[in-house]
């Protein structure tokens, strides 16, 4: 679980428009010192030489604690852009989301002493294309990419969009880049980076080689080692051993005053039993979401001072079909099992604890579903448990019943393959508990587990698999919550505004639905071009697109969704106060640990 | 043994067969937890061939009641799926020992083939043999196991059988080749090539009997090597789910029920524990058996 925390930590990665300014917290007394306890939970096992590096996998960098980003970005229902101040204190967005101008913290400081300039920001976003982000990439035609970044004085930088693929997220993507000391990373970008920038930007084989040594440049950032770590966060690392990572108070932080704990502790841990122990012991002052069954659940609510925090996650899982083997391809075999799926059963015995049962497939988390499609959410067939019309759909589709068993229409036996990353133990009790569901309907059924989840990936790509759960509903950007079902997956490619349609099997296409479909009450529609306007849609014209799509979702089932995760949050009351409780800032971007956030901005206060 | 060199006739035969029964009889009756490890491993290969018998193929499972403590219902509680623990235990036996077996007999087969081939031919066969032992005995199986499993599911207790026989030999080989040694320069073998015996006699009739003891007593304990090697991938995730395989409950005990934080799903991780430890102790208690048996000096004690 742990694993697939850290999945869907990464594909949460996405988000869209609006705009928003900020100002620091600067309420209350703070400073009251004290350590705080904690761990990573995007990264089992501490590996104590590794540098402090944000880009390297292992490097002992701690986001939003020992490494600060341009603005933390919230987890809102519907608008991506919004975000907490960081490295910026404001930011304003051009109506037309064509451009961002960032003011940067006054008082911001190095841990070093050296102040935070604009010239950090403009290296940091050099070292970001190395990397590729969202709103930093050399990729051709990549939507809502920068196209220039200004220094307009020592503390304002302006950064505009590249307005022939524009996306309503481009400020999320600018806000959410980590920044870095130039005066300590000046050598990993040649002087002559920007110009090379320039020259990627264009076309032909000059291009093409600027952009490959631009990409180049990545290992050479991601090897890269600093001597000691120079941070602008709150906090600085002191040493690093195998169990446990020390940091201590940055003296020189802009908002120093207000920062409570004077060191912080990040605890090693290898797996969710682990993070179980620690909290049962009421060893943890904070831990973002880790899967745990609702027993042990009880046992860590039970531990002193703990409180668990439910937010909002823009999360679902759902059962996919690969539509090119049959009987998956007939829409009345997918509806079939739709209804043989008891979607409170699963949820109970798989994640009863970190999941919401889905209400009906919309291909929306239920929590942001309203504030997209409306009353339409009621409208949607809810595939509620119904044997009988289970049996009416099967027979429409073909499927003959012997002996108690559906088989294909040919006679020939039917099993329902359903494969699973083995470590993922709550897709696993899902997938076990739909095969007893569907046995005791008369559908035979089988659970096949993968060594992890890249190859998990990499297989289902490929075609590999019959049936296969799929992460979705990846919000809260409209483009990112429907290309998990009609995108690159179902064989939509969009480049540069241009859709193109592979052919199943091909290009990952593995769903391989069917290019148009035609849904009751609109008509024909082509579900990939839908999804590609969405893209650059402003929120009021994504709504009605959505509501489309989330018909044609709910009655052609590309896959079932099953349920909506939900984000705990484990904080400890005994030493530390003032959690917050709101779903926005539950929630950060891609990697952020949450409670560095809470504790840069002065929420978490010190018991006295 | 030297015994064996009489002319046999039916009746001396009977009288040995009767004999030996009686002598088996008195070693069980001398330590009763000798008879206990006869039951326990009775009842184990029981339980393997018969108890999956007693169930449906696919074991039900109750959502209102997973991860329940030990109760009259269910005396090891239930899975985090609601079935019953004890039911999964038995209905898992079946592959665990019969790759078990498979693997014990292939351990032992391939091990004394090697061995005794070796140590009986000595020169130029036993360097070119042992040599190939030596290195079979240096390449660690459990890191080659993890990588073979990438590529092979030993969905079949027989290929996991097969494949955990061959990493299993090497000390079989090496054992049964030093007892070859010292045995064919003992008095009964010397004369038995002075009476002109064939070659095939002398190790069928002569060294292996000598022998057979030594690797029986090798098979039972390659079962449960054999035991602990696969639970041990099954409990590390690296073989195919199988809900109701031992190591693969242990792992969901762990991992998935939290069985080391919550009393309440101690049953599921205790239940599979138990097994293997109770086959461990039955095959220890035979093995000690079997010890006094065969051993001429302990018998007659």
């Amino acid at each position: 679980m742990k694993r697939l925390a850290a999945a869907v930590t990464l594909l949460g990665l996405a988000t869209v428009t609006a705009c928003s300014g900020g100002s620091t917290t600067q309420s209350g007394s703070g400073g009251g010192g004290g350590l705080f306890t904690t761990i990573d939970v995007n990264r089992p096992g501490l590996d104590a030489a590794a540098p402090p590096n944000p880009y390297n996998p292992k490097g002992n960098s701690f986001s939003a604690f020992n490494a600060m980003k341009i603005g933390w970005v919230k987890n809102h229902l519907t608008d991506p852009n919004q975000a907490l101040p960081g490295i910026a204190e404001s930011w304003e967005i051009a109506p037309d989301n064509s451009a961002i101008t960032l003011k940067l913290q006054p008082n911001a400081k190095w841990s070093d002493g050296q102040p935070v300039t604009t010239e950090d920001v403009r290296m940091s976003i050099g070292i970001a294309y190395t990397q590729g982000s969202t709103a930093f990439s050399v990729t051709p035609g990549a939507a809502g990419a920068a196209a220039e970044v200004t220094v307009v004085d020592d503390k304002t930088l302006k950064i505009t969009q590249n307005m022939d693929n524009p996306s309503p997220k481009f400020a999320r993507g600018v806000l959410d880049t980590t920044v870095l000391p130039s005066h300590v990373w000046k050598d990993v970008l040649p002087a002559d980076f920007w110009d090379k920038l320039k020259t990627a930007r264009g076309e032909g084989a000059e291009a093409e080689k600027a952009r490959e040594e631009i990409t180049a440049l990545g290992q050479k950032v991601l090897a890269f080692a600093p001597a000691k770590d120079v941070s602008a966060g709150p906090f600085v690392l002191e040493r690093v051993n195998p169990g446990e990572a020390l940091l201590v108070k940055n003296k020189h932080f802009y908002n120093a005053a207000n920062v409570a704990p004077a060191q912080v502790k990040f605890l090693n841990f290898t797996g969710n039993e682990q993070i179980w122990n620690y909290l049962t012991a009421g060893k943890l002052d904070h831990s973002g979401f880790v899967a745990a069954p609702t027993d042990v659940m009880n046992r860590i609510k039970q531990a002193p001072g703990n409180e668990v925090i439910k937010g909002y996650s823009p999360v679902a899982v759902g059962m996919g079909f690969n539509q090119s083997k049959k009987p998956y391809d007939n829409v009345h075999v997918r509806r079939g099992l739709a209804y043989l799926i008891n979607r409170d059963e699963v949820t109970k015995v798989a994640s009863p604890e970190g999941g919401t049962p889905a209400t009906t497939t919309t291909g929306i988390h239920q929590k942001a579903a309203p504030a997209w499609i409306g009353d339409t959410v009621g409208q949607l067939e809810p595939y509620k448990p119904d044997p009988a019309k289970a049996e009416e759909e099967f027979k429409q589709a073909g499927l003959t019943k012997k002996d108690g068993k559906w088989t294909l229409s040919d006679g020939s036996p039917w099993k329902v393959s359903m494969t699973a990353p083995s470590g993922f133990s709550d897709w696993i009790s899902a997938q076990e508990n739909i095969k007893s569901q569907l046995i005791k309907n008369g559908v035979d059924a089988e659970v096949v587990t993968v060594a992890d989840y890249p190859l998990y990936l990499e297989e289902l790509a490929a075609g590999k698999y019959d049936v296969g759960f799929w992460l979705m509903a990846l919000g809260p950007a409209p483009y990112d919550i429907y290309q998990r079902l009609y995108g690159a997956s179902n064989g939509w490619t969009n480049v540069a505004g241009k859709v193109t349609h592979a052919a199943p099997g091909k290009g990952g296409n593995w769903m391989g639905g069917p290019e148009e479909i035609e849904v009751e009450g609109i008509g024909k529609i082509n579900p990939g071009e839908l999804t590609a306007k969405l893209n650059t849609a402003t929120a009021e014209e994504a709504k009605p697109i959505m509501t489309q799509l989330a018909k044609a979702a709910n009655q052609d089932l590309p896959v079932i969704q099953l349920w909506d995760y939900v984000n705990n949050q484990f904080v400890s009351n005994s030493r530390f106060t003032g959690w917050p409780h709101d779903d926005e800032i539950l929630r950060l971007g891609t990697g952020v640990l949450a409670s560095g956030v809470w504790i840069q901005l002065g929420m978490v206060k010190s018991k006295q | 043994m030297s015994a064996t060199l009489l002319p046999e006739t039916t009746s001396t035969s009977a009288a040995m067969r009767r004999n030996f029964w009686r002598g088996v009889w008195r070693v069980m009756r001398r330590k009763p937890s000798r008879m206990a490890g006869v039951v326990i491993l009775a009842g184990f290969i029981l339980m393997a061939a018969f108890g999956p018998l007693f169930y449906p193929d696919h074991l039900p499972s109750d959502p209102d009641s997973i991860s329940r403590p030990p109760s009259w219902e269910h005396w090891f509680g239930t899975d985090p799926q609601g079935r019953d623990v004890l039911t999964l235990v038995i209905t898992g036996s079946r592959y665990v020992l019969l790759s078990a077996g498979v693997t014990a007999l292939i351990t032992v087969v391939v091990g004394t083939a090697i061995g005794l081939f070796s140590g009986f031919r000595r020169g130029r066969w036993d360097t070119v043999l042992m040599r190939i032992t030596d290195m079979k005995l240096t390449i660690p199986s459990l890191p080659l196991l993890l990588v073979l499993a990438t590529v092979w599911k030993f969905g079949n207790p027989l290929q996991m059988g097969l494949v955990l026989g061959l990493f299993g030999w090497g000390g079989v080989a090496r054992a049964v080749r030093a007892q070859t040694l010292s045995l064919r320069e003992r008095g009964f073998i010397e004369a038995a090539r002075g009476l002109g015996l064939s070659t095939r006699h002398i190790i069928g009739k002569e060294l292996l009997p000598s022998m057979a003891p030594y690797i029986a007593m090798n098979m039972l304990i390659a079962v449960t090597g054999a035991v602990y090697a696969q639970v041990g991938l099954f409990f590390l995730g690296v073989l195919p789910y199988e809900s109701d395989n031992w190591g693969v409950m242990l792992n969901l005990a762990v991992f998935q029920a939290g069985a080391m934080i919550t009393p309440n799903a101690l049953g599921y991780l205790l239940a599979p524990l138990l097994a293997i430890l109770l086959l461990t102790l039955g095959i220890v208690l035979v093995v000690d058996a079997m010890d006094e048996i065969f051993n001429p000096r302990l018998r007659e004690e």
